[in-house]
């Protein structure tokens, strides 16, 4: 290989081919700063031209210029940072106008000079982020985690010392009354556990972020409706008047999480207040709606206002002995009210009683999302709550009749035979409607259409059902004027006479 | 040729006592074929409207009428406006056949019958909601008249008069129902009269007693409302007066005339105002003369446009029998979401009646709106109120009603 040497000294455009071939941007600088070299990809990270002999001062400017690069520093700095560093091994992150990260390496070069590479880290920066973002929820959770974990030891060890010295007198106790009451005090000592542990669960579920609020229009009065079913029997064991007053409004929120946080508030007024009563209502504040739970309780003391929304707030004078709360509802009520952008108000005077007042958008009435269950004849159908009696001694037919008249709606007594007829008509059931079957064991349709009538007093609508249309049948109902219908009756034609028996007066 | 057109049935009262509202969905079935021939037909197959004649609606009428088209005239789909009466027995011969029924009855027991089978009545559409929706988008409108201070109500009482067909009954209970969680309480009602009647005093009297804000009528029949409006303007309340339906037609202004100004009506499928709305009505009334009324052909209109889409996506229809490709045609139909001339048409899964807007969908897009109407001049088209985004005109305070409140 002669000439092996030679070759490789020989034909920089191949070198500046190479160079031209790299993904990176990369210049060379001389030892006075002027540019000896750029290759293509450099070149085309600016949008200004690159002669060779440009001074690397000037080279900043241009850059500082193109506001391509957002600049840690103001322009005039930077340039004069970068200026008196040339030569030095430095590196740094830009980003550029197009939202991608640019890396710009400067490193000195043997004998003086200094050569810039350019490289496209955008990617790798993200995937930076993410790292992080990941390892920032990891820690949130861990944080929640300890913290549920301290909340824990902090209320769980008083029920569970309690519950364990309970269990150990219990083993020894013989006498019945007395165990019975350590029963009960272990089975309140668990409700204490167990409402503790679903407060910290949903405490938790906030921490880390897992509740997404769904935010629709619906009728408030929806909501009032089931927090009366949920507390009703709550205040009247207490002994406590819960009035809940009807409201018209269509509010904007989440439907469950305002649940929750109302009946965090009515749940903490009940537990508070012991005469008098708790009262639910609203008014409209501007184009808002303001909910209130007002108590006759025992009232939040001045200095105590801010913080009873903190978690395991308890009140100095805290005498609950029983049952207690945990200090954790109207933590859940701050949280969820933050989540929802729903503020919270109180006002409440020691001895006289609270107020706290959640504030809610209006919603469009027309957007209010009333049907929450399916819409079907049981529950709208014209036949809805119509107390009808079947009278039928076929099992089968019986059982299928009656499903068709449920479907419906039907407010149903179904009877094999005359006897079992007469007895749900002496246990008060007073029909709008007979449907009977015309042979029956030991007797006839028309005989328990004539006597539940007779019971009854009044002249109760009335059809017969056959399988047999013999003239002789069709002659005896014809007689006592009653419609007939001869078996198999499809549902379309029982509605029909159905319809005409309890709605028309005269019968089609 | 048998096979050189597509037989498609039209059940329509041609006779007796809805014999008007049977000639616009004739009318309507007619423009559409006429439509969709001049565009090439169904996958290039012209269709041919059969009309049965069904009287006065009763369930035999009807059943005989769908017996004929598919035993004689082998049609490969029934499509038309209502037949009040016969309460679904009509789904017998097509379950059997397996051809595809839509129809605008506008009645809840559609989603019973078909929910208890759906395999059996695949093929039975409601192109229109149920009557059920009447009620509480009743509710909604007068709260929304309420809540936006178009309208300050004396109380929050309303009073509710039903008719004796079904179909009243159910949105007489449906408005019941659901007053209260609008912030209304009923104080009347519903009353049960036996219709038709032209006599409404005594119901009138003991209305007037409770001293409503709100009066609702679910009687249908345009001439029996308008029996009520007069008699109610014998001695008027400070209440709305709503009367279902009936209100919409010419034939309620005939008599009512003036005495009907500021009446309140509604339906869950009519002809929307828009370009579209509006050129189908030129196009309607170009085609059958002055005097036809497009708003009530547009049910049959759509329908069948509807259907062709349909099963042109599916890929052909079948007649009787065709029970493979019919049930090709109705899963198609529940997937093509329609924009009619009345609004969306978008069947639900599993009722297979169309949606309405804006009670069950809050999205105009996928839903039928449900429009209200105010008669504000008896010589002039009613006043299009609500819902939003297709209303046209502004509610006003009926005149019986005293401004100052």
């Amino acid at each position: 290989m002669a000439d092996g040497d030679g070759a490789a000294e020989t034909d920089p455009g191949r070198v500046f081919a190479g160079f031209d071939a790299l993904p990176n941007g990369a210049a060379v600088w001389d030892e006075a700063g002027a540019l000896l070299f750029a290759n293509r990809a450099f070149r085309q990270s600016f949008d200004f031209a690159l002669p060779v002999g440009l001074p690397y001062a000037r080279f900043l400017t241009a850059v500082a210029a193109s506001r391509e690069w957002r600049l840690p520093v103001p322009p005039d700095i930077w340039i004069t940072e970068q200026a008196a560093a040339f030569g030095e091994e430095s590196e740094a992150d830009y980003k550029s106008a197009d939202g991608r990260v640019v890396r710009m390496s400067v490193a000195p070069i043997d004998g003086g000079g200094a050569a810039t590479m350019l490289s496209d880290v955008t990617a790798a920066e993200r995937r930076e982020a993410t790292l992080l973002a990941a390892k920032e929820k990891a820690e949130a959770v861990d944080e929640a985690k300890s913290r549920f974990l301290r909340a824990a030891n902090h209320d769980l060890r008083q029920p569970l010392a309690a519950l364990k010295i309970m269990i150990f007198n219990c083993m020894r106790e013989t006498d019945d009354a007395r165990r019975r009451d350590l029963l009960h005090g272990m089975d309140v000592s668990v409700s204490v556990m167990e409402d503790l542990l679903g407060a910290l669960l949903q405490i938790g579920q906030l921490d880390a972020g897992r509740i997404k609020p769904r935010i629709a229009t619906f009728q408030l009065s929806t909501l009032f409706e089931r927090l009366e079913i949920q507390f009703r029997h709550q205040a009247a064991d207490k002994g406590l008047r819960l009035r809940i007053v009807g409201a018209r409004a269509a509010v904007s929120s989440d439907r469950a999480l305002l649940e929750r946080i109302l009946s965090n508030i009515v749940a903490n007024a009940l537990r508070f207040t012991d005469v008098g009563g708790v009262l639910v209502g609203c008014r409209r504040r501007g184009d808002g709606l303001r909910i209130d739970v007002v108590d006759t309780g025992r009232g939040v003391a001045p200095e105590d206002q801010e913080r009873i929304f903190d978690e395991f707030f308890r009140a100095a004078d805290d005498r609950r002995l029983e049952k207690t709360g945990l200090g954790l509802g109207l933590n859940i009520v701050k949280r969820l009210s933050d989540l929802l952008g729903h503020r919270i108000q109180l006002q409440s005077a020691p001895g006289v009683g609270s107020r706290f007042s959640v504030f809610v958008p209006l919603g469009n009435v027309w957007h209010s999302e009333v049907v929450e269950t399916e819409v079907n004849e049981a529950v709208a159908g014209e036949f809805v709550g119509a107390p009808i009696l079947l009278v039928e001694d076929d099992d089968a037919l019986r059982e299928a009749m009656g499903q068709l008249l449920d479907r419906w709606g039907v407010d149903r007594r179904s009877a094999a035979g005359a006897e079992e007829a007469a007895a749900i008509v002496a246990g008060g059931f007073r029909p709008r409607l007979i449907i009977a079957d015309y042979s029956i064991r030991k007797s006839t349709g028309l005989d328990v259409i004539a006597h539940v009538r007779g019971v009854s007093e009044a002249e109760i609508p009335a059809c017969i059902i056959t399988a047999d249309a013999e003239p002789g049948v069709v002659e005896r109902v014809r007689a006592a004027s009653l419609p007939l219908m001869v078996k198999p009756v499809s549902p379309p034609r029982l509605r029909v006479m159905m319809h005409h028996l309890l709605f028309e007066q005269d019968p089609a | 040729m048998v096979d050189a057109f597509i037989p498609i049935g039209s059940m329509v009262p041609l006779t007796g006592p809805s014999a008007a509202d049977g000639a616009e969905f004739r009318k309507g079935v007619i423009l559409a074929a006429e439509e969709v021939n001049a565009r090439g037909g169904l996958l290039g197959r012209p269709i041919k409207p059969i009309f049965a004649d069904t009287g006065r609606q009763g369930a035999e009428d009807v059943v005989a009428a769908a017996r004929t088209l598919i035993g004689t005239h082998k049609v490969h789909a029934i499509v038309n406006g209502y037949n009040i009466g016969p309460q679904n027995s009509e789904y017998e011969p097509v379950a059997e056949a397996g051809v595809i029924y839509i129809h605008a009855n506008t009645l809840l027991q559609h989603h019973d019958t078909v929910m208890s089978d759906p395999e059996r009545y695949f093929g039975c559409f409601m192109t229109d909601p149920a009557d059920y929706w009447y009620g509480p988008g009743f509710l909604k409108f007068i709260s929304w008249l309420r809540d936006t201070g178009q309208w300050k109500p004396s109380s929050n009482r309303i009073a509710i008069v039903s008719g004796s067909k079904p179909y009243s009954i159910v949105i007489a209970q449906a408005m019941a129902s659901s007053a209260a969680k609008f912030g209304w309480r009923v104080c009347f009602g519903p009353e049960l009269v036996q219709t038709p009647t032209s006599d409404w005093r005594e119901a009138l009297d003991a209305i007037r007693a409770t001293k409503p804000a709100v009066i609702a009528n679910t009687h249908f029949y345009s001439g029996d409302l308008a029996s009520f409006q007069l008699q109610f303007m014998e001695r008027p309340t400070d209440s709305l007066v709503y009367l279902q339906y009936g209100a919409m037609h010419q034939s309620f202004s005939d008599v009512a005339q003036s005495k009907g100004v500021g009446v309140l009506t509604s339906t869950v499928i009519g002809l929307l105002r828009d370009e579209m709305g509006r050129s189908f009505a030129s196009r309607y009334v170009a085609r059958f003369g002055e005097g036809s009324t497009p708003h009530i052909g547009c049910q049959s209109y759509s329908a069948l446009h509807h259907y062709v889409l349909a099963a042109s996506l599916a890929g052909g229809s079948a007649g009787p029998g065709g029970f493979e490709q019919n049930r090709k045609v109705a899963k198609a139909l529940k997937a093509v979401i329609y924009r009619s001339v009345s609004g969306t048409i978008r069947y639900d899964e599993q009722w297979q009646a169309a949606a309405p807007y804006p009670v069950v969908s809050q999205d105009p897009s996928l839903g039928l709106p449900h429009l209200f109407f105010q008669i504000q001049d008896y010589r002039k088209p009613l006043a299009l109120i609500a819902p939003e985004p297709f209303n046209t005109d502004r509610f006003v305070l009926p005149p019986w009603i005293d401004a100052r409140g």
